[in-house]
């Protein structure tokens, strides 16, 4: 095995918590500690954390690290199945529940008992089947659709979102009750934008794992592009990052990976989610003070990108007398001085 | 470092006083405590006499720029794990390639926007919040354990 290898290799299960959340963030420590820590319990898990973040990979190190690793680990994404499937999906269903029932089937708690239940994107789950897994946390059985018996069921459940689950259960569309039983244990993965001292690591990491696949072949990331890694606010987390060390390593012609070689999205520092400004009306109308004042700040912001923070030069390319563009400035939101100049707006 | 209830408390730290006076009322007007600091020396004494969720520090200070600030803030095992943000020109590649290597959570860049000062604000919050909710999990299980009950 070569040094690499074993860097990457599995030594032990332990790892498995290692590989699932990389970093020395203090909270990333923290959390896979929370994650070893709760895979010797049988503690309902509640995993939050935004697209990318790795939910599904935390629940299977959970059960790769539990006493339930040799049975079945079975993922099921909530928000893919068609609400009308879900129930028989999860509980199974006897011969003739309903059309198309021809034989009865067994349900994927079923499959993972003795195992581990994955409950991917639980906020999809329609209220009237959320009463019914209510039911199998608290009871611990299972009654397949068109059934009047129940059958004992020993499945760990995993469940996770990627949005604010509270949010939810004050909207109405998420049961309460559930939500708490659900969130005995909860585990919530920080965006990476939250946390990216981490970000030269996981490059780092995602770079080892291309240089075990393509042998021989090496890169360099250079200051300047990591910077722009670093500075970037990833939307798809750590699935995004990897993704994007694999485009820049196929796309890379020599060895080096440098500024000129990332999106212009990434280094542009295009950061801020704008809000977008439409050129229809549209059936519930606009509000016209919020856009103008979108517009003035996005051109304001360009405009002073361009002249490194000179506002004379900024209001000359807007076409404004300085005292102008200065009120706009102000009105827009700029609330401290820029560049060199000490003075006050 | 951290509390659970009150009000996040943002150290705003420049020597010109006029920006931070700025910078705080905003960062009151958006509900957060804000607390003054004119010089590296003083950021660091607050820091190391009282609770402080975020520093905001400028980079361009005369006497102790930003980067010592930061790197004393690092050193200290009670202020090293408040996120600072640091606030830089736009395009100086070179300061936050340093400021990355000393440890900063985030940058921000002058002109400083409302909007982006309370976004970057905001993530370091709630990567504290997870923090609280990790200690806790951890906590719970603990006591589970000690208890002897098998969830």
């Amino acid at each position: 095995m070569t040094a690499l290898e074993s860097k990457l290799a599995d030594p032990g299960l332990k790892s498995a918590a290692a590989q699932a959340l990389i970093g020395e963030h203090p909270t990333i420590a923290k959390l896979r500690t929370l994650v070893e820590r709760v895979a010797t319990t049988d503690a309902t898990v509640l995993i939050t954390g935004e697209s990318g973040s790795g939910k599904e990979i935390i629940a299977r190190a959970v059960h790769d690290l539990s006493r339930r690793r040799d049975r079945a680990f079975v993922p099921v994404n909530c928000a893919a199945i068609p609400h009308e499937l879900l129930e028989s999906e999860m509980f199974g269903h006897e011969r003739g529940a309903f059309t198309g029932a021809a034989a009865p089937r067994h349900g994927l708690f079923s499959s993972a008992d003795g195992g581990t239940i994955f409950l991917d994107e639980i906020g999809e789950m329609p209220l009237q089947l959320q009463a019914k897994l209510l039911r199998v946390l608290e009871d611990g059985v299972v009654r397949p659709v068109g059934s009047d018996r129940s059958a004992k069921v020993d499945a760990r459940v995993i469940a996770a979102s990627n949005a604010d689950l509270l949010a939810a259960v004050k909207k109405g569309s998420f049961r309460e009750d559930l939500f708490y039983r659900l969130q005995v244990i909860p585990i919530i993965i920080p965006p990476l934008r939250e946390r990216r001292s981490d970000i030269p690591l996981l490059v780092e990491h995602f770079l080892d794992k291309m240089r075990l696949r393509l042998p021989g072949r090496d890169w360099v990331v250079t200051r300047e592009a990591m910077v722009h890694l670093w500075s970037y606010d990833w939307p798809g987390n750590v699935r995004e990052l990897e993704n994007m060390v694999e485009r820049l390593i196929i796309l890379c012609e020599d060895s080096v990976i440098d500024a000129a070689s990332l999106p212009a999205n990434l280094v542009t520092g295009t950061r801020m989610v704008q809000t977008r400004i439409p050129t229809s009306l549209g059936e519930d109308g606009v509000n016209l003070n919020a856009l103008v004042r979108e517009l003035e700040g996005r051109m304001i912001n360009e405009a002073l990108k361009q002249t490194g923070g000179n506002k004379q030069a900024a209001a000359r390319l807007l076409g404004l007398k300085r005292t102008t563009f200065s009120a706009k400035l102000r009105r827009c939101g700029v609330i401290a001085p820029s560049g060199n100049g000490r003075e006050e707006l | 470092m951290e509390q659970t209830d009150s009000v996040p408390r943002i150290m705003v730290v420049d020597d010109d006083p006029d920006t931070v006076s700025i910078l705080a009322r905003h960062l009151q007007r958006e509900g957060f405590a804000a607390i003054e600091a004119i010089s590296g020396a003083e950021c660091l004494r607050i820091a190391q006499e009282r609770p402080v969720d975020i520093i905001l520090l400028d980079l361009m200070m005369p006497d102790m720029d930003g980067f010592a600030v930061c790197r004393a803030l690092k050193e200290n095992p009670r202020t090293a794990e408040i996120p600072v943000i640091m606030i830089t020109a736009r395009d100086d590649l070179d300061a936050r390639a340093e400021g990355i290597r000393l440890g900063v959570s985030d940058f921000l860049a002058k002109p400083v926007f409302r909007r982006q000062l309370a976004s970057r604000i905001r993530a370091q919050l709630d990567m504290l919040a997870a923090n609280r909710a990790t200690e806790a999990a951890l906590d719970k299980i603990s006591s589970h354990t000690r208890n002897g009950e098998k969830k």
